[in-house]
This record gives C-alpha cells, structure tokens and sequence, in this order.
C-alpha cells in the first residue's frame, strides 16, 4: 500500500500508538527517575515507594507489549486457519468454520481467566515450557483471539478468489502459490494489518479486566493490575487521582487503535 | 431444515462441549500453589476431592451434575453453592443485565439520534471520539469511580449503578450500529421514492427505514449478550453483589471444579438461549428470513 492511500485518519490514530509506546518506554525504562521525581500526582497510596506516574506508564508499557504480542499471535493463527480452511476447500473447510464459530461464541474473559488459572498451575509445577507470566497472557489471549480474524480472512480470501483478476490468471495457468504470492496476498496485507490493529484493544482490555480481578500474575504491573491492586485505596481514600491518569493512557490507546484500524479496513471494504 | 434451526443445533452442541471441556481443563489443575507452605496436601483429602469430583472414575465428568440434581452443594468445601442457590444467584445477575439491556437501547437510541445530528455540524468528531471512549473503558474503571459511593456511603442502589456502567460499552456500539445503518438505508433508493410520493419523514423512517435497520441490530445481540453478563462479573466483584458473576470469579479463583463446570455450562446455555430467542425475533420482523425457512 503505498503511503498516498492511508487514511489521514489511520495516520492520526498510528501516530498515536507510536508516540504512546515511544513516551511509555521512555518514560517507564529510559528516564524513571525523572519520572518519579516531577510526577504531579504524587505517591500511590498502595504503593508508597512509587509515584502514580510511574505505575501509569509502567503498566501502559507492559500493557501495549502485551496487546502488539497477542495481537500479532491471533492474527497470524487466524490467518493461517482462513488459509488452511481455503485450501481444502469442501466439507474440511465447512468443519472448520464450525469449530471457528464455536470458538468465537466462547466469552473471552471467562475462558482466559480459567486458562490463566491452568497455565499458572503448570508455571508452578514447572511445566510451561519456558513461558513467564507474560508469555502465558500472550498465550491465553491468542488461544481466545484467533477465532474472529479466521472468519474474516476466510471471507475476504473467498471475495478476492471471486475477482476477475484470479479468474483471469487461474485460466493463464497460474498456481496456487504463484495466486497467493502474487495477487491475493498484496489485496490482503492493508486488511491483515487493519485486523491486527482492530485486536489490539480487545486483548489489553480482556488482560485489564483478567489482571483486575487478581487472576493473572503480571510483573511487572499492567494497568489492569495495578487498577486491580488499587482497589482498596481507590474506595477507602478517595483515590480517583490514581485511576484517571491509568484509564486516561488507556482510552488514549484505544483509540489509537481503533482509528487506525477502522480507517485501513474502510480503505480495504471496496474489495 | 430451516437455517435458524441448523444454526440453532450448532449453538446446542457447543453446550455439552462447555462442559466437557471446562470439566477436564479444571479437573487437571492440582490442588497447590506455588508457596510452600501450601505445598503439602493431606493423601484422605486429596482422596476425598478426587472421590467428589469423580475424578479417574469412568462418566466421572457427570459428577457435578449428579450432584446438582441431588440437591447436594457443590463444591469441596462448604463455600460451595446448591442449585437452588445458583439459580437465585443467576436470577440476580440476569435481572442486573435486562436492567443494563434497557438502558443500552436508552443510550444506543440517544447516541444515534446525537450522532445524525452532529454529523453535519461542528461536532462531529464527538460523534467518532465518544465510542473511542466507551471501547477504551474497561466496566471496571466506571465501577471504581461510584464504588466509594454506593459501597461506603450508600447513596446508590449497588444493582442500578452495576447496571449502569454495564450498559455504557453495548449502548454506544448497538448506538453506531443503527447510526450505521440508518446513514446507509436513508441514502437507498427506496426512500427517496417514497419521499416522492409525498410520504412524511416521519412515515418513511418508522415504516420502511426501521424495519430494515433491525436485522442488523439483531445480529449484534449476541455480542451484546456475552458483554452485558462478562460485565457484570467486574461489576458485581466492585459493588459487591453477591450473584453469578461473584460466584464464578471466585470459584475459579478457590478452584472449586464442579461449581465452575455447572456455572460455564448454564452460561453457554444462557448464551444459546439468547440465540434462539434471536433467531424467533428475526422470523418475526424480517421477511427474507422466513423466505429462507421456505
């Protein structure tokens, strides 16, 4: 996609994303303790040794690599079930939909709070195969995550299989890699990045709300945990000055996200 | 075969699967935690919860349900629950939902109308930031900011204020959908003829324009569904409630198998239910629907 036909609305929302991540790496791992020294805030009332700001940006640190992890893992899943589904074609392709749509239906909270409680069972019976608490999030969440990008990549692999233009290389003799490579998955990439972008908010948002209720582990702190270990304070002292700026970072992301993704899958609908 | 029905049979088969699955999932994972000194589990209460949870027995999966038909409490310990109480406590959740349910068309309904009208003026980046907004705020942060409130100083009714901040995410996305929709039906051509024959806005949009915005509202009742109950767990753990929601965090949590077996289950259920409900509207108000049934 060349940089002309991005969306000022995809820019403005990809220009958020990156200043977000730039400012929270360099304000949670280059420069804490600038951070920690003109925070306006204050200190955090369950966190004495630790100023607002810098549990803010540290959770918004570890909840976007979180969200770009398990983003980038369920679509790639996704994609290569669409592909397979495509590939077999007939009643193969049918019984994976099934299974797709079966997945889908599943709440995504309810189920990643009992694989975090599985996962963390293996973790301390050291069976995880070399995944920390992050990996296991990263994990849960893609094994939830990957149902909704395989129903739209099937669907928009089966439109452009439609197109004249494959139909019209299928008949000049061309093969299935030579489509794959050469026409279906340049019309695929500005959708697969819009995917990607759209699952963004729905993994840091189901790992917000899995870390509040105190199921996950996340060291260090997302902002759903350090939100859920704040729970106290926030009620017994008033502490609304410990959740708008989280929730403010939060929303910020989001929508970053949400523009972006919105504005490249509009740009992609045409197909 | 109808659609709505094979559809139907597919939701109904996922049912069993739910059970199934989230019986073995839970069943595998042991008994202690990483610290250690919970390592050390006594061999007749490990013989115990194996022998309650008809664990390594054949159909030992079905335990859970014996004992919900028994009438025996659920769970290995005595924080377990008996049907009874589970259905009350589902009862307390469900009504929380129909509450937030109603408040969400309220918003969806007021948001659509705003959004139409901001679209041509000055305001209409509030039209794209508000959704931004409500995506982007997890039902527990709401919760947080009324919990000092409604918990310590009881201003609020804790289920009407659960309901409230549950209802915020699926009214602004029912809200862009009929938003959506309305934008794209009132630029067909169907409504400028009816326009000019002298048919009232007011007759075109309840008569013509509505009835074609409700399938695409219908399909995203299930969505909506899943939200409304998976928020009401953060909602009801903030305000306390003592209902499914609760029940169910804290039954993972404490690991109590058969109590989170019945709980997915009756929630997959649930969601089937809706589905079915779903599919009966549709026959009712969109005519291409009972085409494909004939």
């Amino acid at each position: 996609m060349s940089a002309r036909r991005v969306p000022r609305r995809a820019w403005v929302g990809l220009v958020l994303l990156v200043g977000l991540g730039l400012a929270s790496w360099l304000a949670a791992r280059v420069f804490p303790e600038a951070l920690a020294r003109t925070c306006p805030l204050g200190m955090d009332p369950t966190h004495p040794d630790r100023t607002v700001c810098e549990l803010a940006f540290g959770g918004l640190w570890v909840s976007l690599a979180v969200g770009l992890a398990a983003g980038a893992l369920s679509t790639l899943l996704g994609l290569g079930v669409a592909m397979a589904a495509r590939a077999a074609g007939g009643t193969l392709e049918h019984q994976l939909l099934r299974v797709v749509d079966a997945v889908f239906a599943l709440p995504d909270v309810l189920v990643v709070m009992v694989l975090q409680l599985a996962g963390q069972s293996m973790l301390d019976a050291g069976h995880a195969g070399g995944l920390g608490p992050f990996g296991l999030m990263v994990v849960s969440l893609a094994l939830v995550g990957w149902a909704g990008p395989a129903r739209m990549f099937r669907n928009r692999l089966a439109s452009l299989e439609g197109q004249e233009f494959i139909a019209a290389s299928r008949a000049l003799g061309a093969g299935r890699w030579h489509l794959l490579r050469v026409h279906l998955w340049p019309a695929l990439r500005p959708f697969v990045l819009a995917v990607f972008l759209s699952r963004l908010p729905t993994a840091i948002l189901t790992e917000s709300t899995v870390s509040f209720f105190g199921i996950a582990r996340m060291e260090p702190m997302s902002l759903g945990r350090y939100l859920g270990t704040s729970y106290a304070a926030l009620i017994y002292e008033g502490g609304s000055r410990v959740v708008l700026p989280a929730w403010g970072l939060l929303v910020l992301l989001v929508l970053g996200a949400s523009l972006a993704s919105q504005a490249l899958g509009a740009g992609t609908r045409r197909v | 075969m109808s659609p709505a029905l094979v559809r139907l049979g597919r939701q109904l088969v996922l049912v069993p699967i739910v059970a199934i699955a989230s019986y073995f999932l839970m069943a595998a994972l042991p008994l202690t935690t990483a610290d250690d000194a919970k390592r050390q589990v006594a061999p007749e209460v490990l013989a115990s919860y194996r022998r309650d949870l008809g664990l390594g027995q054949p159909f030992g999966f079905l335990r859970p349900w014996e004992k919900l038909f028994r009438g025996e409490r659920l769970g290995t310990s005595a924080q377990g629950v008996t049907g009874d109480e589970l259905l009350w406590k589902l009862s307390g959740s469900v009504g929380v939902g129909l509450v937030a349910l109603v408040l969400a068309l309220g918003w969806a309904l007021a948001f659509a109308l705003l959004r139409s009208r901001w679209k041509r003026g000055r305001l209409s980046l509030l039209g794209d930031a508000l959704p931004a907004v409500a995506f982007g705020t997890p039902v527990f942060i709401p919760a947080l900011l009324l919990a000092p409130a409604v918990v310590e100083r009881g201003h609020l009714l804790p289920e009407l204020s659960a309901a409230l901040v549950i209802s915020v995410w699926p009214g602004i996305f029912l809200g862009t959908l009929v938003a959506d929709a309305l934008e794209t039906e009132l630029a067909r051509d169907y409504v400028r003829t009816a326009r000019g024959k002298g048919l009232s806005p007011r007759a075109v949009l309840w008569r013509h324009v509505l009835p074609n915005v409700l399938p695409a509202l219908l399909d995203a009742v299930g969505p909506v569904a899943t939200a409304l109950l998976a928020g009401s767990f953060a909602a009801e753990r903030v305000f306390g409630l003592p209902y499914f929601g609760q029940l169910y965090v804290l039954a993972v949590l404490q690991k109590q198998v058969a109590v989170v077996v019945v709980a997915t289950t009756v929630f997959a259920s649930l969601l089937v239910v809706v589905g079915l409900v779903v599919e009966l509207v549709r026959l009712l108000v969109d005519p291409r629907a009972r085409e494909a049934r004939t």
